[in-house]
């Protein structure tokens, strides 16, 4: 072919002379020929060059493309010089080069030309041959731009598809894969088929409940899942899921719902492997709590070992406090002693939080009475409270008279917003109110509160109120000492009884409300508790004073029968005598509880009255008295007791007491409480 | 009426109540045999208490505490005020609580102080002893 070719070319006339004015050729510009008028107007731009490469024909299409206005300059020219032209019309260097080639080889070439405006020319360069020698070139110049612009963007549809394609079949990491809108699997991934361990023959076309559990699919998780994707566009979900072999794995799943124009095509699903992440997460969490439980215990500890010497060194201190100091000794040891029982105060502080926040503190459930809490707190409150300070306690008559729960951590809370309101609090008053604040069959629900007219707390501070160590006051200048403990310590008192705690303003204006509930238990012989609470009720209200108690005692104890508990029989005999100075002629003894439970039992009882001594051998005086009124016993059972300790005595009539004495016994406060108990015996 | 010479051991208002159970104010019968029978208790208890701190047998404190306070009872009914502190602080100890009863202590600590609150106790009541059997003229 090229041989053939060459022997064309050799015999074709070669241009040799340049620039040469043109001439025009009579044959091809003969008017209104045929030809004539097709090259002419053909919308693609055409040059018509002889073997010569004389330019012989242009349409005008060419001249608008390529900005030669007159097609006088064009026609006739030696076609490379025209070509040579590229300021106007660009695309004519890679004319040339076509040209040169479709010359060379005689057969037809197409270039594409790129502007430095990043427009496409397409240029086809045609050899006419007749009877084996080249007669003419055709020169066709494309605006193809936008063919281009669409090839490209194919090409590179194709090429992200593919890219695509690539990635998601060998991503391992994780598991990509599609399911048909009614939740089949459609595709399959090289991470789905290391994580789940199915070949792709194995599941495609089969459900996505497949990698559920048996239970998540009884309970209809899958198909939850997909109504969830359809609806939001997306669901998330961290679970178990099963392979193919039955194990499991801790995954992350992100189902999202897939469109294609408008039409719903089915879900992608997204699945990662979180078991490791999983594993180290709860270490993590085990290995911090941990943690913070040998921290509380240390602390629990530390405060124990602290506190021993700390009150032997305040023992020490009162000791040398009675000693003869003169009176700067005496203000020295003040301020050692003051300081002292400010340290302890924290220390004990210290010991209770460490002791919630390992979570071995526990709430006791024995039969307390609100009331007495408040009254008892209050008047502590009472005896060291500020002149310009009004203490005033607001106490629901509906409150129960026993209830269960725990006396001591309910006081201490109290104790802690009263001390708080009084510390901060310079004039106006600071008010408790307790009332029920819901009642079921088996719980009260009771709202304590304390109301002051304080500096209150500036808004900023209120979120951190029971942060443990915070305190509103943290400037260098502290007027108000503490550890900041006090009310993260109440939060989980509070909360370990059941209730809540809160703060707000005093809508007063000035001041603070600080609140707390607490659920207790009601008891099963509150009824009769409460009959006997009414009783001491009745026993404290004053009555008229008989004006001589000695003669009404006489009176009162003819044809009564006492039963006398008591273990010391010196206190025994004393007690024997000082009734029978009563003109109590029929008194039975027990030196224990269950002597007495068993004496008292007999139905019907025997006895008009009995006297309860509290700590004895066998069985207490205190659960004595339990089991007897559990037995319906409703005679007036009085505490004798030494306990001196602060909350005792309410604690017994909590209990099923009638009412107490202390020992030793005094003579006509025993008068006063027996005619009580008697008389109203009589009038029962 | 106070015993002369024990005005802060023994609580006048709580003795005089003993006191006036007697029916006859010469011979005192019955505060005489309550007072002989509670020096019986009172040493006997004390014997216990020596005992138990010497033998240190299972459970010995809470022996110690409820001996403390059986003790307590009766001395506080004849209003022996020292004695019956001193009983309280031995059923305190005994229970592992500080003097108050509030705070606690350790066993070691325990051991000690009750080792000088029995001794203390023992003195105070032989001193009552002393003063009460002069009363009642039986020295």
């Amino acid at each position: 072919m090229a041989a053939s070719l060459n022997a064309i070319l050799t015999k074709s006339p070669v241009p040799s002379v340049v620039g040469l004015p043109p001439t025009i050729p009579e044959d091809v510009c003969q008017p209104n020929s045929f030809a004539d008028d097709l090259l002419r107007y053909t919308p693609v731009a055409t040059l018509i060059l002889d073997a010569a490469l004389q330019i012989r024909q242009v349409s005008d299409s060419y001249l608008r493309v390529s900005g030669a206005n007159n097609r006088n300059h064009v026609v006739g020219h030696y076609a490379p010089n025209i070509f040579h032209q590229t300021v106007t019309f660009p695309a004519h260097a890679s004319a040339r080069e076509a040209l040169q080639i479709a010359q060379d080889t005689g057969s037809v070439q197409q270039v594409q030309h790129l502007t430095n405006d990043n427009r496409a020319w397409t240029i086809r360069a045609v050899p006419v041959v007749r009877h084996g020698s080249l007669r003419y070139f055709q020169m066709e110049f494309t605006d193809t731009t936008e063919q281009r612009r669409q090839q490209l963007e194919l090409e590179e549809r194709l090429y992200t598809n593919e890219c695509y394609r690539a990635l998601v079949e060998t991503v391992k990491d994780y598991a990509i894969f599609m399911l048909d809108p009614d939740g089949n699997v459609a595709t399959w991934n090289a991470g789905a088929q290391a994580f789940k361990g199915y070949k792709p023959s194995e599941i495609i076309g089969r459900h996505f409940s497949n990698f559920y559990s048996e239970d998540d699919r009884r309970a209809g998780k899958p198909e939850r899942e997909l109504v969830d994707a359809l609806r939001d566009g997306r669901c998330e979900d961290e679970g178990w899921r099963y392979r193919s072999d039955g194990s499991r794995f801790w995954a992350n799943v992100v189902i999202t719902t897939i469109y294609k124009d408008g039409a719903h095509l089915g879900f992608s699903k997204v699945t990662r492997d979180l078991t490791e992440r999983r594993k180290s997460e709860r270490k993590l969490i085990s290995a911090y709590e941990e943690a913070s439980k040998l921290k509380s215990e240390f602390l629990a500890n530390m405060s124990h070992e602290i506190r021993t010497p700390m009150h032997g060194m305040l023992s020490a201190l009162t000791l040398l406090l009675d000693t003869r100091l003169d009176e700067n000794q005496l203000d020295l040891a003040h301020v050692i002693q003051e300081s002292g029982e400010v340290l302890l105060q924290v220390i004990n502080d210290i010991l209770d939080y460490s002791k919630l926040a390992s979570g071995s503190f526990s709430i006791s459930q024995d039969i307390i009475s609100v009331v007495d809490i408040i009254q008892s707190v209050f008047r502590a409150h009472l005896r060291c409270s500020k002149p310009g300070v009004a203490l005033e306690s607001y106490v629901d008559p509906n409150l129960p008279k026993a209830a269960e729960g725990d006396s001591l951590r309910y006081r201490q809370i109290i104790q802690n917003f009263l001390s708080n309101a009084t510390k901060f609090t310079e004039e106006g008053y600071v008010r408790i109110t307790a009332k029920v604040d819901k009642e079921d069959d088996e719980y009260y629900t009771i709202l304590t509160e304390v109301v002051d007219t304080g500096i209150g707390i500036p808004a900023e501070s209120t979120k951190t109120l029971f942060t443990p160590f915070t305190q509103f006051d943290n400037s260098a200048t502290k007027r108000y000492k503490g550890t900041g403990l006090g009310l993260s310590i109440c939060k989980s008192l509070a909360e370990l009884m059941g209730g809540n705690i809160g703060y707000h303003a005093n809508p007063e204006g000035r001041g603070s409300i600080f609140w707390f509930t607490a659920k207790l238990k009601k008891c099963k012989q509150a009824k009769i508790v409460e009959v006997l609470a009414g009783n001491m009720e009745a026993l404290k209200s004053p009555s008229p004073i008989s004006a001589n108690p000695m003669q009404e005692i006489k009176v009162a104890a003819a044809g009564k029968r006492l039963l006398l508990t008591e273990d010391n029989f010196i206190n025994r005999k004393v007690m024997l005598q000082m009734l029978s100075g009563l003109g109590f002629e029929n008194i039975d003894v027990a030196s224990d509880g269950k002597e007495a439970v068993a004496k008292a039992s007999i139905e019907p009882t025997p006895y008009d009255l009995i006297l309860m001594d509290v700590n004895m051998p066998v069985q207490d005086g205190v659960s004595a008295t339990k089991e007897l009124r559990e037995k319906g016993l409703k005679v007036p059972i009085v505490a004798m007791t030494a306990n001196a300790l602060k909350g005792h005595a309410e604690t017994y009539i909590a209990k099923g007491m009638s009412g107490y004495i202390a020992k030793p016994v005094d003579r006509n406060l025993l008068i006063k409480l027996l005619l009580k108990c008697l008389q109203r015996q009589d009038d029962g | 009426m106070s015993i002369p010479g024990a005005e802060d051991t023994i609580d006048p208002a709580t003795f005089e109540q003993i006191l006036e159970m007697d029916e006859d104010e010469v011979d005192r019968e019955f505060s005489k045999s309550i007072v002989f029978d509670f020096f019986g208790q009172a040493e006997s208890t004390f014997a216990k208490m020596d005992s138990s701190l010497d033998k240190k047998e299972k459970d010995y404190l809470k022996t110690l505490s409820e001996l403390g306070h059986f003790l307590k009872g009766s001395s506080a009914t004849l209003g022996l005020t020292k004695v019956k502190d001193s009983c309280e602080k031995i059923q305190h100890y005994g229970s592992l609580k500080d003097d108050a009863g509030t705070k606690d202590i350790t066993e070691k600590q325990a051991q000690d102080k009750l080792l000088t609150i029995i001794a203390q106790a023992k003195e105070e009541f032989s001193e009552v002893e002393d003063v009460l059997r002069k009363f009642y003229k039986d020295a």
